[in-house]
């Protein structure tokens, strides 16, 4: 539900501005993802640089957003669902900034993969990363449209990542033993492997931040006893 | 002791609630019930169907926009209204620990002294700050020096008050600061022991300080006494409150914990008043 304007049009403009910088932190973030991944399913080592140097942006609008947060905390005391958007907006900033070092991270990996042979267990890779990049394309839109059922589907989604993510360790470890010449290979993809498990968690992140912010709801941590109220 | 009354605005967008209908924070001990309750000055109704349970030892806020019928809704809780001609209850009740207040032959003098009441403006009397605690006690007909004394200092010291004042209680209420006259009012409020204390805007014409001090004061206070606060200030009614009411053109729309009012409110209208997008 889009919420009617404020009686403060300064409120509104700073809210937008806010939302804006998170939304132009995504597009960032899936495009360092993706120039990463591309970087080395093509071993294109430029791409790779890319991806690292896009990392300064992001980092640099977290730090915006944060403070334009704290800001708008300041000057309005925003409360209801007001104050929910502020606080999801500074914390979905800050799943992203952390996704995006994802990407740094898969991008010198591929750059150290790139100066040997290549691997045919690269492709390992190509469904987690699909897999990872819908979760966090579905965490982003629920956020945006205010979906809570969209954002509730994407918590479970993570469990099927972190199999992938098991399954594709434990054929790199069987190849390392049969292969042991290309041992930092294997062992470059197994950390690839690892940070597209951690931009899952970060989307299911994003998804909880987006069903707090939509409907008030805590859905995090769900196996712990409620935290009771004052 | 004159108040502004609130009016109502003439146009009225629609209202989705019924009284049956408004959420209802649950309460452990109602000092203060509310039944179904309207209110008019002559002919214009000003409260419509207004259903709640005060809680006993608690700090509620009523809130809504100017001419909702908080201030009119307050003034009935002490009868407060029998002093304006034309206005009146047509219909509902109010009790107090069960009592209907408006029934005959409530003692009305009786009842302003179990419900205090604290006004926007202070209003000290043109007397001394000893005479001003004291004249309550004075009119309930107490001469006797030491109990006057006592209750002097105790109200002082539950008002927070007492340390700043102590040295020079003979002086004029007029002399004190701002805050300090509206906490010198409350002693006054407090020297005759109520049972409930209603605060009309208390802080309105305070600054930030004298505003902490009153607040820290309900916030100690409402150990001992049920506190009713009509506020337009919506930080002070969440830093305050443990339940919050919120009024729309003479009805209420919710009442909750204030917590839940300032994180979720259930209806789509306190929403928007508490995030500025009406008013």
């Amino acid at each position: 539900m889009i919420a009617p304007k404020h009686i403060l049009g300064t409120f509104d403009e700073a809210l937008t501005s806010l939302r804006n910088n998170v939304l132009m932190m995504s597009s960032l973030t899936e495009r360092s993802l993706d120039r990463a991944i591309t970087g080395l399913r093509q071993r294109d080592d430029e791409l790779c640089a890319i991806a690292i140097a896009d990392d300064e942006e992001i980092d640099q609008l977290e730090k915006q957003v944060d403070k334009d947060g704290i800001d708008l905390l300041l000057r309005f005391q925003p409360v209801a669902s007001d104050l929910r958007r502020v606080v999801s907006a500074m914390k979905l900033s800050s799943n992203l900034e952390r996704m995006a070092d994802q990407g740094t991270n898969i991008a010198r990996r591929a750059r150290k993969l790139n100066q040997h042979p290549p691997l045919p267990e690269t492709e390992l890779i190509t469904p987690m990363y699909t897999h990872a990049m819908a979760m966090f394309r579905d965490a982003i839109d629920a956020y945006v449209r205010e979906d809570v059922q969209l954002a509730r589907a994407v918590v479970p989604r993570d469990q099927a990542l972190d199999e992938m993510n098991s399954s594709a360790s434990r054929r790199l470890i069987e190849r390392m033993a049969e292969d042991p010449e290309q041992l930092r290979g294997y062992l470059n993809l197994i950390f690839v492997s690892r940070c597209l498990e951690r931009v899952g968690d970060h989307a299911t992140n994003m998804a909880e931040d987006a069903v707090y912010a939509a409907a008030a709801e805590d859905i995090r941590h769900q196996h712990l006893v409620p935290v009771a109220n004052e | 002791m004159v108040a502004t009354l609130e009016m109502p605005e003439t146009t009225s967008p629609t209202i989705v609630n019924q009284p049956e209908q408004v959420p209802k924070a649950e309460i452990e001990r109602a000092m203060i019930e509310i039944e179904q309750l309207d209110f008019a000055y002559g002919a214009h109704q000003v409260l419509h169907g207004v259903n709640l349970n005060i809680p006993a030892r608690a700090v509620t806020a009523f809130i809504g926009p100017s001419g909702c019928g908080k201030t009119t809704l307050l003034r009935c809780l002490n009868r407060m209204n029998d002093l304006i001609d034309s206005a009146r209850i047509t219909q509902g009740a109010i009790r107090i620990e069960g009592v209907d207040i408006n029934a005959p032959g409530v003692d009305v003098v009786d009842l302003r002294r179990r419900v205090g009441m604290v006004f926007q403006k202070s209003n000290p009397f043109p007397k001394s700050i000893y005479d001003n605690v004291a004249y309550g006690l004075r009119i309930a007909g107490i001469t006797k020096r030491s109990l006057i004394d006592e209750a002097v200092e105790k109200s002082l010291r539950s008002a927070a008050l007492w340390e700043e004042v102590k040295d020079r209680l003979h002086v004029s209420g007029y002399g004190l600061s701002g805050g300090q006259q509206q906490r010198l009012c409350i002693a006054r409020a407090l020297a005759v022991e109520p049972e409930i204390v209603l605060m009309d805007e208390p802080c309105s014409a305070l600054d930030p300080i004298a505003t902490a001090k009153v607040e820290e004061l309900i916030r100690q206070l409402k150990e001992q006494y049920t506190i009713v606060i009509v506020t337009h200030n919506m930080q002070q009614a969440g830093r305050c409150s443990d339940h919050t009411a919120f009024f729309y053109l003479g009805r209420l729309i919710e009442f909750d914990q204030t917590a839940k009012i300032f994180s979720n409110p259930a209806q789509r209208q306190t929403e928007e008043y508490i995030t500025g997008r009406f008013g």
